[in-house]
């Protein structure tokens, strides 16, 4: 075995009064993909906070090439080679692909950018990423995988000894994870040390040479990937056994309570249709891009449209999301962060907030709103630091529970939930799976987006597929399969009976 | 993000305190120096001089910190108070000769004053919120063009009320009851209803959404283009009742009515802690601002410390420690 | 300065001549407070009269709200216009010097009003109201009229090289009367921070023998806080400029205001007329032209009032 590049020796790590990480320790190999795994909150972040200079240990030493080494910033973890790409994206939106490359390392010719070189370089690191994003594009234009290669290209064009991704599958869909398999293992070969988390163990499972579970701050388990098993590490994360992650399958399907025919959206969506039934559980897959997330804002009333909605046999008038929730019809957003939450208010102005005048008028009832809250917070098991603490500082787990809380307040017949488990640890998905099967026994129906190909085949009762804007097939019953869904989301649709447009 | 919930359930807590007290902790500062300068400075008439003309732009402010908070900025307000004094006094002196000179004409001017401030509000807001021109760029141009009407109404001087009007309407803003002025009532009543509005109505809870992030106020089936309009609707409504209690004061409007009026509010409402990019607003806070404003230059007023050359530097500086001191605070976090 | 107006305007008649057609540029401060709307008020009016008498004379007006917008006014006027002459009210001296100069050495006529240029003989006329006899005037009124001990308080202006020779005019001529100034703070020729200032003067001060405002915009607010206050009986108010209502109001012999000093906005007009002078008559227009301030007394007043004045 080669000796670690980097380490952590009995690393502790506190804020304030309380620790968090528990003498961890932690190797780096050269050649090596080491998978960091556990719940949220489990630590995974600050330990690669601290491998990556962003935070100190408060005792215990990172080791770089067996030495002692102590960054001042991330600057200086990157000047010695150790690149941390984060689950929220570093890039300048506004800024070109290649300007966001060699962004604060900008290539001169004398006083002025060598505007030439750059973009030449970007081209060949974007190449060997499998991207076809241009240098010159402007990032804010890119799509969010395309983003993340941006951040790999960042990555690579220093010289990067230690790269270490927070979960960077978290938005690529299959199809795109592959391509970031490939370059992982072309890392990998290139004697690069590769940390990698992720929630989806599958993942974990292939990609990974070396595994260690972090629960509540204290190293539970750390060995070769052969040791594991998708089970053994499920359990250990979560420190109990889990038993099957969905819950079986009930035959929904009453009358028709959602109709959309002939669904129009200017450049994402074209001829869409879509029909609900009473206590169904629909799923809707297809790569990202397809026009999944579009067609639902759509019908939400969240983007403008043409086309017919018909909900409990009314027409539903386009772009009126205030109409739409008040007839029983929500969307529960994949962008938790960007769409769902107010990060910096507390849980209860965002609980209440699209339902505000059933909680008196003229004036707010405080006292309603804190009863809401409670029962939120014990329906959802919510599990935050208080009750005023604010929503962008609770684990992302936590945060999809109140987005679940508050999209359910208006008590709706028909939710849509897009993304249902993005980024959310395997005991709380767990969590939300059963939610969705009680709310569809509850009567009401449900439409799932996902990306997660188990999620919809777990979940859902019919699968509509898109692919470039279009309902590429439905399979139902015995046939969801993946064979079927991939065909289709691939745009292949003769394999599967053709029922939807 | 699962780093966030590790690493700062504890935050919240007791920084939020010297937040709150950072405005306050400031205007006692101001009110101990004025005592100590000057034995005047408590007495009844120079307090009531001081709330008095702290009430335009306190009322003005009052509105501007909706807009603030929902994510706005309105720079018109300076210009657009000038021009309805001067669309108003034109409209009560061509009255006279119809109604003969009284309290109906008051009555009417008044009227004249909110409409005008409803419609100028609305124009703002309908262009920042419909149209989807930022506000900035918006109220810039309103701002250039009611200050370019009022010079033009006013033929490049000033427009006077005619004097027996004058007598009629004096009391708007030098009389009152209990010895408290109209204006300063008038100011109380809005910054108590304003504190209400914002802190215990859905409306004041949208306009924070919205601040704070459009898109998920949007998602959220907040009717975002609607809140917005109505905050400058409010605003020019508010900016109209300033006008009311302004023209009785010295009968005039000109070209140089209002000027600075949209700095001084918007630095009243920064000072007060809400955010300059929206989000967060609090109406007291608002309220201090404008105090604090006024007994700075009050209190250079009453005393030769400072050459008056200075006085600009002297507000500068306050302003700059007052949002400093919360600032400070709150970034510990 | 009356006087001098009648003469030309005879001139005229005598020595109109046909010339070929020129272009007249005239650049002046916006009409941002009284007494800058009334000269934008008498600027319009000459040029219209003068446009109507001399077909062949073109005119440029501008008016700028800075010194910067009025340097590129002066460049476009070069430039795009082709103007013969210049009349320019410098928003502020130093900066409009080099311009100016440029322009007058380009070969264009060029007459400077009121506000003198940092450097002396680059412009062909100069028409100007004296600023410190401005002060001189009003503090002559206060020494004689006052006595030793009493005690005024000052409201000045914009801070500015007007501002600062009117108060330098007005500390000369008091000098030695004994007269007490209480304080002096700037009311921006603005009533409303005028009224402020003379609240606070008020709150501070229990005895104010009298008030010198140092404009009219400043006197009108000055003399509204002191209604407010009730104390209308204790000090009367100077300001200055020759303001329509308040030459009305010396006419009527308002003890309050008992006297005004000119500072008469109508110079524009004088620099305009003497400029188209130049080129439709032969007679000789160069050198500098100062207006002294005159004192307004209730048995002159009659001489300064002028209907149609917006000011």
């Amino acid at each position: 075995m080669t000796a670690p590049v980097l380490a952590l020796r009995n690393v502790t790590k506190s804020f304030g009064p309380i620790e968090i990480l528990h003498g961890v320790n932690f190797d780096l190999r050269p050649g090596e993909v080491h998978a960091l795994i556990g719940e949220n909150g489990a630590g995974k972040s600050t330990t690669m906070k601290i491998l990556s200079g962003y935070l100190d240990a408060t005792t215990g030493t990172v080791e770089l090439d067996g030495q002692l080494a102590r960054f001042a910033n991330s600057d200086a973890a990157e000047a010695a080679g150790i690149v941390m790409i984060h689950q929220e994206f570093n890039l300048a939106e506004h800024l070109s692909v290649e300007q966001n490359v060699f962004l604060g390392r900008e290539i001169r010719r004398g006083l002025l950018l060598d505007h030439k070189t750059m973009q030449k370089r970007t081209a060949e690191l974007l190449a060997r990423l499998d991207c076809r994003v241009s240098p010159t594009a402007r990032v804010s234009t890119i799509s969010v995988p395309d983003k993340q290669m941006v951040e790999i290209a960042k990555a690579l064009s220093r010289k990067v000894r230690v790269l270490i991704m927070d979960e960077p599958t978290a938005v690529l869909t299959e199809s795109e994870t592959e391509v970031l398999f490939e370059q992982i293992n072309r890392l990998r070969v290139e004697g690069c040390a590769i940390l990698y988390t992720s929630h989806k163990l599958g993942e974990v499972k292939r990609i990974a040479d070396r595994v260690t579970v972090l629960r509540d701050g204290s190293v539970v388990a750390s060995g070769p990937i052969d040791e594991f098993t998708e089970d053994t590490m499920a359990t250990a994360m979560v420190g109990r056994e889990l038993s099957d992650l969905f819950p079986p399958k009930r035959r929904g399907g009453g009358e028709v309570v959602l109709e959309a025919a002939d669904i129009h959206v200017p450049g994402h969506v074209s001829h869409a249709s879509l029909t609900l039934r009473r206590g169904e559980i629909l799923g809707i897959g297809g790569l990202i891009g397809a026009g999944r997330t579009e067609l639902v804002e759509a019908i939400a009333g969240l983007r403008p449209r043409t086309g017919r909605v018909t909900l409990f046999g009314k027409e539903l008038p386009a772009a009126s999301v205030a109409e739409a929730t008040r007839r029983g019809l929500v969307y529960l957003t994949e962008d938790r962060k960007g769409a769902g939450l107010l990060l910096e208010k507390g849980m209860r102005e965002n609980l209440t907030l699209p339902m505000l005048s059933a909680f008196g008028r003229p004036l707010i009832s405080r006292r309603k709103e804190e009863e809401a809250l409670t029962r939120a917070i014990q329906d959802f098991q919510i599990r935050a630091g208080g009750r005023g603490i604010a929503v962008g500082n609770m684990s992302g787990g936590n945060q999809q529970k109140l987005l679940l809380a508050k999209t359910m307040l208006p008590d709706p017949q028909i939710v849509i939930i897009d993304e249902p488990t993005r980024g959310i640890d395997i005991g709380t998905k767990q969590q939300i799976y059963d939610l969705i099967h009680r709310l569809a026994s509850e009567g009401r129906s449900i439409i799932v987006i996902s990306s997660e190909m188990p999620e919809l085949i777990g979940l859902a009762d019919r699968v509509l597929v898109m692919h470039a804007g279009r309902v590429s097939g439905e399979v139902s019953g015995e046939d969801v399969n993946e064979r079927a869904i991939v065909r289709l989301a691939m745009g292949l649709g003769e394999g599967s009976k053709e029922t939807a447009a | 993000m699962s780093t966030a919930t590790t690493d700062s359930p504890k935050s919240a807590g007791w920084s939020i305190d010297l937040r709150v007290l950072g405005p306050i902790l400031a205007l006692l500062a101001l009110v101990a120096l004025g005592m100590f300068l000057n034995p005047n400075f408590l007495s009844y008439a120079n307090i009531t001089n001081v709330l008095a003309r702290s009430a335009f732009i306190g009322i003005v402010a009052v509105g501007m910190t909706f807009v603030i908070t929902a994510g706005g900025l309105d720079l018109s307000v300076g210009s657009m108070a000038a021009f309805i004094a001067g669309l108003m006094i034109l409209v009560m002196n061509a009255l006279i000769p119809v109604m003969g000179a009284g309290v109906g004409i008051i009555l009417v001017g008044m009227l004249v004053a909110i409409v005008a401030g409803l419609i100028a509000g609305a124009i703002n807001g309908l262009l920042v919120a419909k149209i989807g021109i930022e506000a900035f760029i918006v109220t810039l141009g309103t701002m250039g063009i009611y200050r370019s009407l009022v010079t033009w109404l006013a033929d490049g001087g000033t427009l006077s009320l005619d004097f027996a009007m004058r007598e009629i309407y004096r009391p708007v803003y030098y009389g009152g009851i209990m010895g408290i002025s109209w204006p300063i009532i008038v100011f109380a009543v809005i910054a108590i209803l304003g504190e209400i509005v914002m802190r215990h109505t859905a409306f004041g809870r949208h306009c924070a959404a919205i601040g704070s992030n459009e898109t998920v106020a949007r998602y959220s089936s907040v009717n975002v283009a609607r809140v917005r309009t109505l905050t400058f609707i409010g605003l020019g409504l508010l900016v109209g009742i300033a006008v009311i209690m302004y023209v009785p004061r010295l009968g005039s409007a000109s070209a140089s009515t209002g000027v600075l009026w949209e700095l001084e509010a918007i630095a009243a409402v920064i000072i007060g802690g809400t955010m300059l990019k929206g989000g967060f607003g609090r109406i007291w806070g608002t309220v201090v601002g404008v105090l604090i404003l006024s007994l700075i230059g009050n209190i250079l007023n009453l005393t030769d410390m400072v050459s008056p050359y200075l006085n600009g530097a002297i507000q500068g500086v306050i302003i700059i420690l007052a949002v400093v001191l919360q600032r400070k605070r709150s970034n510990s976090r | 300065m009356t006087k001098m107006l009648i003469a030309t305007t005879a001139l005229v008649g005598v020595l109109a001549a046909p010339v070929a057609a020129q272009t007249i540029g005239v650049s002046i401060p916006a009409a941002t407070h009284g007494w800058a709307g009334a000269l934008n008020f008498h600027a319009e009016q000459t040029i219209r009269e003068l446009g109507e008498r001399y077909p062949d004379l073109q005119f440029v007006l501008t008016t700028t709200p800075d010194p910067s917008t009025q340097v590129s006014d002066l460049e476009d006027m070069v430039a795009t216009r082709n103007i013969d002459a210049l009349v320019v009210l410098p928003f502020e001296s130093e900066p409009l010097t080099d311009p100016v100069r440029r322009i007058k050495e380009s070969g264009v006529w060029t007459t400077v009003v009121d506000r003198g240029l940092a450097q002396d003989g680059i412009e062909d006329l100069y028409v100007a109201g004296d600023n410190t006899s401005f002060g001189r005037t009003a503090g002559e009124y206060f020494a004689q009229t006052l006595s030793e001990g009493d005690k005024i308080v000052v409201i000045r202006g914009i801070a500015s090289t007007i501002d600062n020779e009117r108060v330098a005019g007005f500390q000369e001529a008091i000098e030695g009367s004994g007269i007490e100034v209480l304080a002096m703070e700037h009311g921006n020729f603005n009533r409303d921070d005028a009224f402020t200032v003379m609240q606070d003067y008020l709150s501070r001060f229990g005895e104010i023998d009298a008030v010198w405002a140092a404009d009219d915009d400043q006197a009108m607010g000055a003399l509204a806080a002191i209604e407010q206050s009730g104390r209308q009986d204790e000090m009367w108010v100077v300001g200055g400029a020759g303001m329509k209502e308040m030459v009305q109001r010396i006419q009527q012999g308002d003890p309050q205001i008992p006297v005004n000093v000119t500072y008469p906005p109508s110079m524009i007009s004088t620099a305009i007329e003497l400029t188209a002078l130049h080129f439709m008559t032969s007679a000789p227009i160069t050198g500098e032209f100062i207006i002294a301030s005159e004192l307004i007394t209730p048995e002159n007043a009659e001489n300064f009032y002028f209907e149609n004045s917006p000011y």
